[in-house]
């Protein structure tokens, strides 16, 4: 097989696993799209296009609102994750102490503890502060990012010793050294982690609606009440679940490089 | 100054101060201080959020209580352990997860090789648009996701029966709610897999491939006797990574799409620890199935973490 076929070959192939990939989200925006009569026609094309069904979900859901609300807990979420995560791999990377192998195994094993077995003690424990159906309550228990340290740890350590040395030398403490030297080194792996943790915050599920039971103040939780009903309604249903996902697919059109290589560098460390 | 030139970022160098090397510096025990000060909002987090909850849970795991402020716990020893164990629903929940990541494994390591291998021979703009086609899946929130799937699988109006010409009732079968879960797990993970092999290729040094070309292998022998064995750390760490994490993967996808059912056709051992947790009324109980499966885990990742070193074939 020449090398020209092979390049074919691999085009067609990935053109096909590519499509299979994408489909289901073409289909929900193309459903979304449709006039309320059309929504079970399979034209692939959605035409005549209609926002109809965009209208009928903001009618049955604070669209906005709980967009808003969505945004607000994920960049709260984001920015706390790296500003602890940020404090803490600089205590791992710039110091040597006591206990520091302990802590660093104690922070990312957290990823090994599941969900289920903390869920019930921290829910109970949010009931006692008052935090239950807020949106505090979804965030705080949610603020340190063991893959967050992880990283940054990893990225700290490759700052050339120099450097901090350089920095030591004109007199600058430690915590002038981590504004003025290690973030503005970093800035690259910083934006490229917080796009990761700002989509993982959005896509998060369980614990808001664990806290959120009755108030269902987040965009996943309001699409979840659309769902479980007899008779979906797939126009509105599709018209909320697409813009539950615009604001992350939005980010990836503007600055897909960065968002691919936050998630493969986070499974790769 | 030259250090400073060979970073790779903007890192603004300081404006050369007078020296006062010394004059700020805090007292010795204080800087001795200076790391756990740093550390403390995660370990403060970390404590509150993750160990005393772990703690809570072993405690709980040996009273039986309804999870009411008004209805006193009893202790009842290791009951609550004995009960979890002997649980029918236990193996059952063991067997489906087994079988998910089983069914996981074309969609985390054989797609995502094959695609990875192919895509080394395209080139430029095209690459990265097929690297985003196939990534897209990965950013789709949990839900949206359930929601597109009901849409697509609908018994009679959706995409997939009428492409198929079926009238497959998908999530009401136990077979079909099985293979669609597993599908769309493996659809939001697909990509992400496809990615972390890539990397693992680019990693893989060209020079042996070329030595055996010109040595006369064929391209399909320098793949299966070459290529592949080189990238084995990677292959071991994504099925690692299938292995630990298709439960939890999946588990977001069973409860908005098939609540564990039909019967217990779905049900993995995220959604039993999760159904012991808020359904079953009984704190203890979920908390001693949670512990047990904790130990188990944690056993089986040191298992599989020992066992991925030697698997996997090193170049040096």
């Amino acid at each position: 097989m020449t090398d020209r076929m092979r390049a074919v070959r691999g085009h067609v192939v990935l053109v096909l696993v590519g499509l299979a990939c994408v489909f289901p989200i073409y289909w929900m925006y193309a459903t979304s799209l449709r006039r309320p009569n059309d929504v079970f026609e399979t034209s692939l094309l959605p035409w005549p296009l209609s926002l109809a069904s965009y209208g009928e979900a903001a009618r049955e859901l604070d669209v906005l609102g709980l967009l808003a609300n969505t945004t607000l807990v994920a960049v709260a979420v984001a920015v706390g994750q790296l500003l602890v995560a940020l404090l803490a791999a600089y205590a791992f990377a710039a110091y040597r102490f006591r206990g520091e192998k302990l802590l660093y195994l104690a922070m990312i094993g957290t990823w090994l503890v599941p969900f289920q077995v903390t869920m019930l003690p921290n829910y109970v424990l949010l009931y006692q502060l008052g935090l239950l159906n807020t949106l505090s309550g979804v965030v705080l228990p949610q603020l340190l990012s063991g893959v967050g340290v992880l990283l940054l740890r990893s990225h700290m350590r490759s700052i050339p010793a120099e450097l901090l040395e350089a920095a030591r030398m004109d007199g600058r403490g430690s915590w002038g050294t981590l504004w003025t030297v290690v973030v503005p080194v970093l800035r690259p792996a910083l934006a490229a982690l917080a796009i990761l943790l700002f989509v993982t915050a959005w896509n998060e599920y369980f614990w808001p609606a664990m806290v959120l039971q009755r108030s269902g103040a987040v965009i996943q939780l309001g699409i979840r009440g659309f769902l479980g009903t007899e008779g979906v309604r797939w126009g509105p249903l599709m018209a909320a679940s697409g813009l539950a996902c615009l604001p992350v697919f939005a980010l990836y059109l503007v600055l897909q490089r960065q968002v691919v290589s936050a998630f493969v560098r986070s499974g790769l460390r | 100054m030259t250090l400073l030139v060979e970073v790779p970022a903007p890192a603004a160098p300081a404006p050369p101060e007078p020296a006062t090397v010394g004059r700020r510096r805090l007292p010795r025990r204080l800087r001795a201080l200076a790391p756990y000060l740093y550390l403390a909002p995660a370990l403060a987090l970390l404590v509150v959020w993750t160990y005393r909850p772990l703690l809570q849970a072993v405690q709980l795991s040996t009273y039986s209580w309804n999870l009411l402020p008004t209805s006193p716990a009893t202790e009842v020893g290791l009951a609550n352990f004995r009960e979890v164990l002997s649980a029918p629903e236990l193996g059952d929940a063991v067997g489906v997860t087994m079988l998910i990541i089983v069914g996981m494994l074309p969609f985390t390591i054989v797609v995502p090789v094959v695609v990875a291998l192919l895509a080394r021979q395209v080139h430029g703009r095209a690459r990265s648009v097929y690297q985003a086609l196939v990534f897209a899946p990965m950013l789709v929130a949990p839900v949206a996701s359930a929601a597109v799937w009901q849409w697509l699988l609908d018994p009679s109006s959706g995409a997939v029966n009428r492409v198929l010409g079926l009238h497959v009732n998908w999530l009401a079968d136990a077979n079909g709610a099985l293979v669609a879960i597993i599908v769309i797990t493996g659809w939001h993970v697909l990509g992400f897999a496809t990615l972390i092999v890539s990397a693992g290729l680019t990693g893989v040094d060209d020079e042996y491939a070329a030595a055996a070309a010109v040595d006369g292998a064929r391209p399909r022998q320098i793949t299966w006797r070459i290529t592949l064995p080189l990238l084995s750390p990677t292959l071991v760490f994504l099925t690692l990574m299938t292995v630990l994490l298709s439960a939890q993967w999946s588990f977001p996808l069973i409860d908005t799409l098939t609540q564990g059912g039909p019967g217990t056709a779905t049900t993995n051992i995220y959604y039993l620890l999760w159904e012991y947790g808020f359904r079953s009324f009984d704190a203890g109980h979920g908390a001693a199935a949670g512990l047990v499966f904790f130990v188990v885990f944690l056993a089986v990742a040191w298992v599989l973490v020992t066992m991925s070193d030697r698997l996997s074939f090193h170049d040096d």
